[in-house]
């Protein structure tokens, strides 16, 4: 016994090896995707003909079907395990789905599994040649801390779609107390009719803030994903004025998220 | 036309209420986000209720310069003598 326990260097059970072979393959994969979409695909896909709805959800669809084929691929190789519960309630008039922000792969979980769904990107990717076409063409909202971008993000909810929001902005890192940018708030007072809170939990942390890709953990990770129960926002509506209301629910959320994230999954 | 003094009441008037401040802090040489706490993510609200009190059309960029609360009675005094 002794002997197969030196023959496992601490810290890199559970297949390490594999599964740090299983993470290159698949970052080298996912850069490939990348680049077939970003220079050829979405290319093709702005000079075909279509109105703006069509083209749309034709470059939305395109891109969940990249990510949950990345998210297969990762699961089936064995370099992660996921469980994702009440993903059939994303994608619903006028839903803000929000969520915790633990790794890199948040994103491509949530726009891998909720269909037709704008969200709020980063500003570089409408500046980088790779990812700028596919995310203007997939009308996806422009971060910037400005009134434009709650005037945008509230046209889209109330044109009638679903919109994905990272309050917290950028990836956390572990210990860290939560902080939400108060957007988020302010946007689901404008626009939404009610916010879908999304629940992450990575464990071990994966691709985390400041981790590099190589830096595999010791166990294989373990993603869990629950859709929590829709807030109703009525009670942030009238009673203040939109300000104070605004600070309000960001503290409420954060409260929330706090709560339900150390106490771990709900089974 | 209104003079300066009543733009600045105007003024404190909409902020104490809309982000129910002490009107005594709204003093003329406050900064909006060091002093106040109004952000960008503010801006909307803070001009829509602006608009409504003024009877003027005014966007985000007629604010880009505003740091204080004096910058913004200045450029509402600009705005409606346009």
């Amino acid at each position: 016994m002794a002997a197969s326990i030196q023959s496992t260097p601490v810290g890199r059970g559970d297949a390490w090896w594999a599964r740090l072979a299983v993470t290159a393959f698949c970052f080298t994969l996912f850069g490939l995707g990348g680049l077939v979409l970003g220079l050829a695909i979405f290319p093709i896909y702005w000079l075909l003909p279509g109105g703006e709805r069509a083209r749309r959800e034709r470059a939305r669809r395109t891109l969940a079907l990249a990510m949950r084929a990345f998210v297969w691929l990762m699961s089936s190789l064995g370099g992660i395990s996921y469980e994702i519960h009440g993903a059939a309630r994303f994608g619903r008039a006028g839903q803000l789905v929000i969520a915790n922000h633990p790794t890199m792969c948040d994103v491509i979980f949530l726009l891998g599994f909720s269909r037709d769904s704008c969200s709020i990107v980063k500003h570089q990717l409408f500046r980088n040649a790779f990812t700028a076409l596919a995310v203007s063409q997939s009308g996806y909202v422009k971060n910037e801390p400005t009134d434009a971008m709650i005037e945008h993000a509230s046209a889209v909810l109330q044109g009638g779609q679903s919109l994905i929001v990272f309050p917290q902005g950028t990836r956390s890192r572990p210990g860290e107390a939560m902080r939400f940018h108060r957007g988020a708030a302010a946007i689901a007072l404008r626009a939404a009719e009610f916010i879908t809170p999304v629940f992450i939990w990575c464990t071990p942390v994966v691709l985390g803030k400041g981790q590099p890709w190589y830096r595999v953990p010791p166990r294989r990770p373990h993603f869990v994903l629950q859709v929590g129960e829709d807030l109703p926002l009525a009670p942030y509506r009238g009673e203040r004025p939109p300000p104070v209301a605004a600070r309000q629910l960001n503290q409420h959320l954060i409260e929330l998220y706090e709560a339900r994230l150390s106490a771990g999954p709900l089974h | 036309m209104q003079s300066r003094e009543q733009i600045h009441d105007m003024v404190r008037d909409s902020l104490a209420e809309l982000f129910e401040l002490d009107p005594t802090r709204i003093k003329l040489d406050a900064h909006l986000n060091d002093d106040l706490e109004i952000d960008s993510i503010d801006a909307v609200d803070l001009i829509d209720r602006l608009k409504k009190s003024t009877g003027k059309k005014m966007t985000a960029d007629d604010f880009r310069s505003v740091r204080t609360v004096n910058d913004l009675v200045l450029a509402i005094e600009r705005l409606q003598a346009s």
